[in-house]
This record gives structure tokens, C-alpha cells and sequence, in this order.
């Protein structure tokens, strides 16, 4: 457990709020895929932490990236630089890769979070990707302030049309760049459809897929065994918070 | 140096802070964040014969200053938990309470049966709140003559402590307690989560496919209070209070009114150091009104 003071804060179009923390160990602990849990407010209610992925970590710091939906988010946004944030973590599993690319990267919405952790990782090993990303809504294009001046290969989708980007969904643009080229693993972050769709498209069958899942969590560590997905074989559930958020596609059912 | 250490029966904890069943795993996932040598004693998660699955998701869902949970008592069987996690219990001396739940009451039994030949066990502790198969699903907590034969047949199963938890469903408090009496279960702890429902107004739909679930935080707090008093009112076996802990000052309302030592449940999931923050809690009042041991406050608010 620890305290991470906000040293950078902005927003990024209506409903995201982009946090840069000052905390040591977690920096220097993270790897791509993990998260933390956040207290928001102090007090008992809203009871519990929140799971946030981490955007990315670097020496002292590293940053959240997180969409305002409800009460928690609601309270995290009104922080400000200098405020603490009360944090455990890092948590869960973190995406496996070998030396042999190129691989298709592919967020949806706030799945773009452990999915930049990732190029990070990959950019910094040299190693070949493609980063596909999409968006439902133009406002959150806004988020694209955060690959700029990255020198990565990304190919961005908004289902809402805008004359800069294609239209459609960031499935759309990740087909389109299956047929083009030829990756040797798939990783993936998004909402619960979007992972079904894969899942159940014969374009990516046969292809090795990382996907990092969310779910409702009381503590993100193990306790409560809340944060439940159905295995395919056997019997039972996956514990996200433990066994995941990253578990590869095939091996959950639908 | 002030004394927080209880005497619950004729077992001596170190000091009254019990982790409950279910809110620390099986031990080892909070010994990442404490020392488990801190606590009175640990309730791991309620075991049954055989692993089993437990719910659909979801889970868990927080309403105001509290949380329902539908974890339907997902746990890995006795077995694994004692070829994965018991070893990790030799190697601290902390008192440990094993939660147990059947479907029926051959199981209650068969699992203590079990436990008895494991010394490291202190205690077994009961949960009655699971629905019992062979009655129709009701639980045992509700059938006085299947409460009084389970509790019976365990007792004979089982030669240390037992302890009994109950929750604020139960046919008849001071019928049950009378049992517990006679049949000799040493302790008693209150409460289990009570019984409450959740209405996903969106999608105009019960939240938890079972409808029904658990709810437990700093919201029943009040209601675990007045279980516990009317407990300690009717019986002089040692009651462990819980229900809603999450400082130091919740906890010692439960020790004022005369519970001998206090569980934390879901403040465990917020803060996995809840124990300790609590501890250092306790030892301050204490200090500063100037009060040597804790035994000394117990019950006072009667
Ligand atoms: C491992 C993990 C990593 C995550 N990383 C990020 C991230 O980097 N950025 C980000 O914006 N969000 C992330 N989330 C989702 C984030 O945790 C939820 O949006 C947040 O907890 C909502 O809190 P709230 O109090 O604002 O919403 P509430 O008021 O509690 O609920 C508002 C809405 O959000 C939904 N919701 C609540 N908790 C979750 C959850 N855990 N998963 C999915 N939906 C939820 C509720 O069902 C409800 O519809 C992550 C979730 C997990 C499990
Ligand atoms: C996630 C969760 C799981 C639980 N599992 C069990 C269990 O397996 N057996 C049991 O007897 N009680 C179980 N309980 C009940 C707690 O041990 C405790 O009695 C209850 O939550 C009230 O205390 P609290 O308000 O401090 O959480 C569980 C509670 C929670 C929140
Ligand atoms: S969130 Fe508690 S076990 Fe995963």
C-alpha cells in the first residue's frame, strides 16, 4: 500500500482523466497488463478501491488513464497535482511475448491502457507492431495526444465519422492489417464484446491472442474471489485479479 | 505497555483482532501485505468436502457504505486446502479457525472428522447459512431439529473448539443458544452478512442471478451491534462480534458490549493492514484513558 502524489494531471476530451504519479516501487515494480487499486475519497463511501490499469511506468513515476463512469472515477477526477492518491499495487498477471514479432496490438475505448503499456515494452526492445485503436465516439480521439510523437506504426478507427480517421471499428482497421501482413501474436484490451467478437471470428482462429479482461473486484488481490470469468476447460472460473487480467482468448468461454 | 490480549473460553489470543472467513483468502494472499503473526487468530474461507465453483458473475456489488456479495462459497475442497495452505500455517503460530459448510449434515461431519486429525486446526467454525439440500434448501440456522443434530453429530466429530456462527436469520435466538449450551460448542460468532437485494434499474433486472445476496460493510454495523448485545444478554459462551468493522472505535464498540474478541471482514478487502491499523488503534484509547489491559473494558456497556 502505498501513497503516489500527483505531480501531472490532464484531461483528455469530456470523460478522460490522464494522472502522472510520483511512487518509486510501483514504478519500478510494473509491467505491462498490471494494474492497481485506488481509493477514492476517503471515508467508506464508495467502499471499495477501484482497478485502474497502469499507462505506463518509468523511473519514479508512472500514470493512470481512466474514463469517468460513476461515483469513484466521479471523485478521482476533481484530484489535483500535488494531491495523494491511496494506492496498492502493482497486481495480477502482466502479457508474455518472445523475440519474435511483428505483433497486432488492439484497444478499444479504455483498452487502450495496458496495451500502450505494451508498445512501451515493445518500442523499447525494438521489436515490430502494429498498434490498432478505436474509438465509439470523436471526443475520444482527444486520447490521441497520448501517441504523439511516439514513433509507432497506428492505425486508428472512430465509429463516429470525422474526416481524419477511418470509420468504423477498430476490428475493421486490425482485418485489414491481418490481410496485410502476418503477426505472430495478437494482444488485445477492450470491452466485453469486443473480445467475444474475436473470439468467435474465424480471422483470428488460429492465431495466439493475449486479451486482458476487467471485472467487478472487491480487492484485486486475491481475497474475496469476486472478479470471476468462466474457464473453457473444466470446470470453474479464472480469478481475474490473480490469474489475470491477461489470459489468452481460447482458453475462456463464451 | 498495554495488554491486548483476550481470553476467549479457556484459549488465550494474543489480542481480540479474528480475520473472517471468506475476506482473507486462505492465508497466504494477505501475508503480502501483514505480518499474520499480528492477529489473534485467522478464519480462512469456508471450506467444503469436495472444490466447488460457487456463482455466475456477478459477484459483488457496492451500494452505499457496504457491499452485497454472491460468491456462493466458491473454495477448493478440503483437500487442496490442505496440501497447499496448511503447510504455510506450520510456519506461524497465529491460532487458526477453519470455516466449514455441507449440503447436508453426513457433510458438516465428515469434514470435521477430518479436521480433528489435524492438530494445527484450533478451531472449526460453522457456517450455517448455506441452504441444506436434503431440507428443501432451507438453512440449517432455520430448522431448530436439524440445527440441533448438526451441531450435535459435529460435536462428537470434532474434540477441540467449535464455534458456531450465526447470522440474524435464525429460528429462535435464545432456543438456538440454549442448544449450542448443552450440546457444548465452545464459542459462538455473530454475524454473518445479512440477507439483501439489488435492482439493476437500467436493465430493470435483479443484479445477482440468485437475487438474494450477502451484504456486509460499515452499513449493517448497527444491526450486527444489536445481534451481538442480544447474544451476550442471553449466554455466558464467549461471543467473537462482527459485522461492519472497519476502525478501531467500531471495534471496540463490539468489546464494550461485551463480545471477547472482534472479526474484520470486508475492511480487509479496502485495507489488507486493517488489522493492524486497528490494533494500534486499540492500544492508543487505551493509553490515553490510562486503562493497562483490554480484559478490563470488556462488557462495560451493558
Ligand atoms: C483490471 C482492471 C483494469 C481497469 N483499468 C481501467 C483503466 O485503466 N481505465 C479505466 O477508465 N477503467 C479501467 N477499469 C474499469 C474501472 O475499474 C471502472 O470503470 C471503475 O471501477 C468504475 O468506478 P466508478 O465508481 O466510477 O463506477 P461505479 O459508480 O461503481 O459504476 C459505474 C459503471 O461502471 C461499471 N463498472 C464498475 N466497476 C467496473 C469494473 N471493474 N469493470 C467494468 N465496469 C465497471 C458499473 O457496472 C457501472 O455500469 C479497469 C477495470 C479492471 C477490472
Ligand atoms: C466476500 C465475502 C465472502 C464471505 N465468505 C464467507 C464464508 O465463506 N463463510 C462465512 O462463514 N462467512 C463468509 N463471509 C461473511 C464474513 O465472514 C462476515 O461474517 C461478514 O462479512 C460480516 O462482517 P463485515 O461486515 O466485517 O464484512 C463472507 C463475506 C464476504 C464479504
Ligand atoms: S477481486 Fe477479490 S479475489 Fe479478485
Amino acid at each position: 500500500m502505498s501513497e503516489a502524489r500527483i505531480v501531472e494531471k490532464r484531461k483528455l476530451g469530456e470523460d478522460y482523466i490522464y494522472f502522472v504519479l510520483r511512487e518509486p516501487v510501483i514504478a519500478s515494480l510494473a509491467s505491462p497488463g498490471q494494474f492497481v487499486m485506488v481509493k477514492a475519497g476517503e471515508g467508506w463511501d464508495p467502499l471499495l478501491r477501484r482497478p485502474l490499469g497502469i499507462l505506463w511506468a518509468e523511473d519514479e513515476h508512472f500514470a493512470l488513464l481512466f474514463k469517468v463512469v460513476g461515483r469513484g472515477t466521479g471523485i478521482l477526477r476533481n484530484l489535483d497535482c500535488g494531491n495523494w492518491l491511496d494506492v496498492i499495487g502493482p497486481l495480477g498477471n502482466s502479457f508474455s511475448w518472445n523475440d519474435n514479432g511483428p505483433f497486432l496490438l488492439i484497444a478499444g475505448g479504455r483498452g487502450l491502457v495496458p496495451i500502450y503499456f505494451l508498445a512501451h515494452a515493445l518500442f523499447k526492445r525494438s521489436l515490430p507492431f502494429v498498434f490498432c485503436v478505436g474509438f465509439k465516439v470523436k471526443e475520444e480521439l482527444d486520447l490521441l495526444q497520448l501517441l504523439e510523437g511516439k514513433n509507432w506504426n497506428v492505425a486508428v478507427a472512430c465509429e463516429e465519422k470525422d474526416e481524419k480517421v477511418f470509420c468504423g471499428t477498430v476490428l475493421d482497421v486490425a482485418r485489414m492489417q491481418l490481410r496485410q501482413n502476418s503477426f505472430s501474436k495478437i494482444y488485445v484490451c477492450g470491452p466485453h464484446d469486443l473480445l467475444h467478437s474475436m473470439a468467435v471470428d474465424a480471422e483470428f482462429a488460429g492465431l495466439p491472442i493475449e486479451a486482458s479482461f476487467e471485472a467487478l473486484m472487491g480487492c484485486g488481490y486475491g481475497l474475496c474471489l469476486s472478479c470471476v470469468l468462466r474457464k473453457k476447460s473444466g470446470e470453474g472460473y479464472f480469478h481475474i485479479c490473480k490469474e489475470g487480467p491477461v489470459i489468452a482468448l481460447e482458453e475462456v468461454s463464451w | 505497555m498495554v495488554d491486548l490480549s483476550v481470553r476467549v473460553g479457556d484459549l488465550r489470543l494474543k489480542n481480540p483482532v479474528v480475520l473472517a472467513s471468506g475476506t482473507c483468502g486462505y492465508g497466504r494472499e494477505l501475508a503480502k501485505f501483514i505480518n499474520l503473526k499480528m492477529v489473534g487468530a485467522i478464519t480462512v474461507k469456508g471450506l467444503s468436502m469436495e472444490p466447488w465453483q460457487g456463482n455466475p458473475p456477478p459477484r459483488i456489488h457496492e451500494v452505499y457504505a457496504g457491499i452485497l456479495n454472491s460468491i456462493g462459497l466458491e473454495n477448493k475442497g478440503l483437500e487442496s486446502f490442505l496440501r497447499e495452505d496448511l503447510p504455510f500455517f506450520e510456519t506461524i503460530e497465529t491460532p487458526l479457525f477453519v470455516n466449514i459448510w455441507g449440503k447436508n449434515v453426513k457433510e458438516y461431519v465428515l469434514l470435521a472428522r477430518n479436521l480433528d486429525a489435524v492438530e494445527r486446526v484450533t478451531a472449526i467454525e460453522l457456517n450455517l447459512s448455506c441452504p441444506n439440500v436434503e431440507k428443501g434448501g432451507v438453512s440449517f440456522a432455520l430448522q431448530e431439529k436439524v440445527f440441533e443434530e448438526l451441531v450435535g453429530r459435529v460435536r462428537h466429530s470434532f474434540t477441540r473448539k467449535i464455534i458456531v456462527k450465526l447470522g440474524p436469520q435464525i429460528f429462535d435466538l435464545e432456543k438456538a443458544i440454549q442448544i449450542l449450551e448443552r450440546e457444548g460448542i465452545d464459542f459462538v460468532s455473530a454475524t454473518n452478512s445479512f440477507p439483501g437485494l439489488a435492482v439493476n434499474v437500467d436493465e430493470q433486472r435483479f443484479v445477482f442471478s440468485r437475487k438474494v445476496a450477502g451484504f456486509s460493510g460499515p452499513a449493517i454495523k448497527p444491526l450486527a451491534l444489536k445481534l451481538v448485545y442480544d447474544i451476550v444478554s442471553v449466554t455466558r459462551l464467549p461471543v467473537i462480534g462482527m459485522g461492519g468493522i472497519v476502525c478501531w472505535r467500531d471495534a471496540l464498540e463490539f468489546l464494550l458490549i461485551g463480545a471477547r474478541a472482534i472479526g474484520l471482514g470486508t475492511v480487509n478487502l479496502i485495507y489488507p493492514d486493517a488489522a493492524q491499523r486497528i490494533l494500534k488503534g486499540i492500544e492508543e484509547y487505551l493509553d490515553q484513558k490510562g486503562i493497562s489491559s483490554l480484559e478490563a473494558i470488556i462488557g462495560k456497556v451493558r
